[in-house]
């Protein structure tokens, strides 16, 4: 019995990482191709802020956590890379914005920016850092619930508003321009680049994914599952779940640092609207749309509705709103688990019935899938 | 002998309401014990204050010598106590297996949590605890579709999945049928014989199916006595607390019904007739007028189930007098159906232990033969 489960794992592994490989030919190699620029400039946006919600998935659908404040996480791993871009000048010059406030010299928290290496670790690590100490400082209080979700809140409008008001160091509300600058001495905003920027995006995507996969599937991610379900029991079982939770969090943020990065260079900008309220919330309904706790729901729900809002607001702009609105209300009263656990829970069992991949039940389901039965059934057969 | 509980001067207030009250309390290595007591007596807060749930306000909590004290619950868990909830607390989402595979991890830390794998030792033990609780072929099932008593099952499994040296076990009976009442009682007895436990009890049933030890009677917020099933059930103080009232009879009348009683279980069986000559004899005796008479024969019935050994009962007799009345009394009950062999037997014994004089004893015994004739 253990052997047939093995193998149907096994089986169904191969499947998956086909499947996989499929998908990152037809987004990575063919619509390339197919796609104009800016058609793949927004699709590769939108894979970008899939990522974040995976990020999101973790903290919220394993651990229970709401998080309404992933934006700053998001803007701290743009605006890193954004700086980055900005000091592609001759050695001894600023910024051009540095002269309309009047700053002689570069502030110091720029300069190690200059390192490209440098950068790609400060877009991960000051991100997951930030989100590890937050997490610290609530957790450690027992901190929980709705008292979490609004702590995030204010830390967003916290640093929403220091940003805003920071000219003298990142240019404030206008923000940091990338479209201009060059990267390894190419035009980031040019065709070419972007379509490098796509790929690297996608790549990223199914290593992030992965990445998701492997923290939730072992102990780690069933002990994740537990802090989620009874806190106290966990507790009681030996468990300290602050370390547990400080670490998702900081992962989370980690995780949302790179997403903003890539959205920012796809974007062309970055500025301090990227840690607006609704933004951090929209990437809430995502994962809700596509299904917490399944990882795969987090991408599937972003690109639909980021989809949804794309087409929709190109055809006819003022029905979106009312559209993402109906959208929240439909989830959250039909599909609670979100489409992926709509199809797992209910559309998959009706499918592999009309597809005769199961045996209808005629009679009553718990009796005739009730695990003792089964057991005896194979036992008296086996004889 | 070490204690592995000691509990000394022990006060929890909330907000002023003492929930325990300069609670003294120890135990011995491997000893089960069954604390019982009303509702609101503090017997979970006494739990949450072993494990660290809640912080003493007075006194202190010492488990193997060592204090308690602002240690949090999941060092405190880590040192060897586990503790079980009064409604099952499982994690719903995850499988019978994997719900005892996290418990049984040996190393608790995040990072060895996260990149160490899963040690055979540990599988092996999962698959022992599978066994023990009878969940084999649930094992790969969520626990959220387990009934309720399968769930129970599941977290005295995971208890001992932690392999503690002192269980706390809260009214684990709650809400089960009674052959899943007994399955977890017998567990719990076959646990006993490795670990110390204390168990947390409403159901009385239960407590005498578990209690072959000592019984620690709680009462708002204090140990209120403590001693074997028998004592306690004796304890006018313990009746009173349940009852909500005190006996109003006096103790020597109480020992004079006691001793009746047990008469009338000589044989194994307490028939209609000897229960009617029980109450309609005390309560005539007893009472002051007929109103009272009427509500003390409701009150004597209370005190009837209870069967205690005559060598205990009769030295406390006091008198001649109290003596010839249970005479009288308990061959009127042995007489009141059929005689048998055991009932004689008995009755033989009271004999020996009250040590009338004969003539007396032949007074009354054809004292009564000639009523029933």
């Amino acid at each position: 019995m253990n052997n047939k489960i093995k193998k149907q794992k096994k089986r169904q592994k191969i499947i998956e990482t086909g499947i996989v490989i499929g998908l990152v030919i037809i987004f990575a190699v063919i619509l390339p191709i197919v796609l104009p620029g800016f058609r793949l400039r927004l699709l590769g946006r939108i894979l970008s802020l899939s990522i974040v919600a995976l990020g999101i998935d973790l903290i919220w659908g394993y651990t229970g956590l709401l998080s309404l404040g992933h934006g700053i996480f998001f803007a701290l791993g743009g605006y890193a890379l954004a700086m980055h871009l900005k000091l592609q000048i001759p050695e001894g010059q600023l910024p051009e914005f540095f002269t309309l406030y009047g700053v002689k010299e570069l502030p110091g928290f720029w300069h190690p920016f200059y390192s490209f290496p440098i950068t790609i670790v400060a877009l991960i690590v000051i991100p997951g850092i930030v989100a590890g100490l937050l997490g610290y400082l609530v957790f450690r209080n027992r901190i929980k619930g709705v008292y979490f979700s609004i702590i995030t809140q204010a830390a967003l409008l916290v640093f929403f508003n220091f940003f805003n008001g920071q000219q003298k160091l990142i240019n404030g509300t206008n923000g940091l321009k990338t479209d201009t600058e060059t990267i390894f001495g190419m035009l980031a905003g040019s065709d070419s680049v972007q379509k490098i920027f796509y790929i690297i995006t996608v790549i990223i995507l199914v290593a992030v994914y992965y990445f998701c996969r492997w923290l939730t599937s072992g102990r780690f991610g069933r002990l994740l599952v537990a802090i989620r379900d009874d806190e106290t029991r966990v507790r009681f079982s030996g468990y300290n779940p602050t370390g547990y939770k400080v670490l998702v969090f900081g992962i989370s943020g980690a995780i949302a640092g790179i997403a903003g990065a890539l959205y920012t260079v796809q974007t062309g900008i970055i500025t301090p609207k990227f840690m607006e309220v609704p933004f951090s919330i929209e990437m809430v309904i995502w994962v809700a749309v596509g299904g917490r706790a399944t990882l795969i729901g987090a991408i599937i729900g972003t690109l639909l509705v980021r989809l949804a809002q794309t087409f929709l607001s190109e055809s006819l702009p003022e029905v979106w709103l009312f559209f993402q609105g109906a959208l929240f209300l439909i989830v959250v009263t039909v599909l609670p688990d979100g489409i992926v656990g709509w199809w797992r829970t209910w559309a998959w069992e009706k499918l592999s019935y009309m597809l005769g991949l199961k045996e209808r039940i005629v009679t009553y389901p718990s009796l005739e899938e009730n695990p003792e039965t089964k057991q005896e059934r194979e036992q008296l057969s086996d004889r | 002998m070490k204690k592995i509980l000691e509990i000394e001067n022990l006060t929890v207030s909330f907000d002023g309401f003492k929930a325990l009250n300069n609670l003294n309390f120890s135990m011995n290595p491997g000893e089960l014990r069954v604390i019982i007591g009303p509702n609101g007596a503090g017997k979970t807060t006494f739990l949450d204050v072993i494990t660290g749930k809640v912080q003493p306000t007075k006194g202190r909590v010492l488990f193997k010598g060592k204090n308690l004290k602002k240690i949090p619950e999941y060092k405190i868990a880590r040192m060897g106590i586990g503790r079980k909830f009064q409604t099952p607390r499982v994690y719903l989402n995850l499988t019978v297996r994997e719900n005892l595979d996290l418990v049984c991890n040996h190393n608790k830390n995040v990072f060895s949590t996260l990149f160490k794998p899963p040690k055979s030792v540990e599988s092996r033990t999962v698959g022992g605890l599978l066994e023990t609780i009878g969940l084999e072929a649930k094992a790969n099932a969520p626990a959220e579709l387990l009934s309720h008593g399968e769930k129970q099952r599941l977290e005295i499994g995971m208890l001992v999945a932690q392999s503690p040296d002192l269980l706390l076990v809260d009214e684990p009976a709650a809400g089960l049928t009674d052959e899943e009442t007994e399955n977890v009682g017998a567990l719990l007895l076959s646990l006993a014989e490795s670990h110390s436990i204390i168990a947390i009890e409403h159901d009385m049933e239960f407590v005498r199916q578990i209690a072959n030890n000592k019984v620690t009677v709680l009462h708002q917020g204090s140990v209120l006595c403590e001693g074997t099933m028998d004592e306690i059930q004796n304890d006018p103080k313990v009746i009173e607390v349940y009852l909500g009232k005190a006996p109003s009879i006096t103790p020597e009348q109480m020992n004079i019904l006691r001793i009746a009683v047990s008469m009338a279980w000589a044989d194994g069986n307490f028939t209609p007739e000897q229960m009617n000559v029980i109450l309609s004899r005390l309560s005539r005796e007893f009472a002051i007028d007929t109103e009272h008479q009427y509500s003390l024969q409701q009150e004597l019935q209370n005190y009837l189930a209870k069967n205690i050994p005559l060598e205990e009962l009769v030295p406390k007799l006091k008198n001649f007098g109290e003596k010839e009345r249970v005479l009288k009394l308990s061959y009127e009950i042995i007489r009141s159906n059929k005689m048998n062999r055991q009932e004689i037997e008995v009755y033989q014994k009271l004999l020996k232990l009250l040590d009338l004089p004969d003539d007396i004893v032949e007074q009354v015994e054809t004292e009564i033969e000639a009523k029933y004739k």
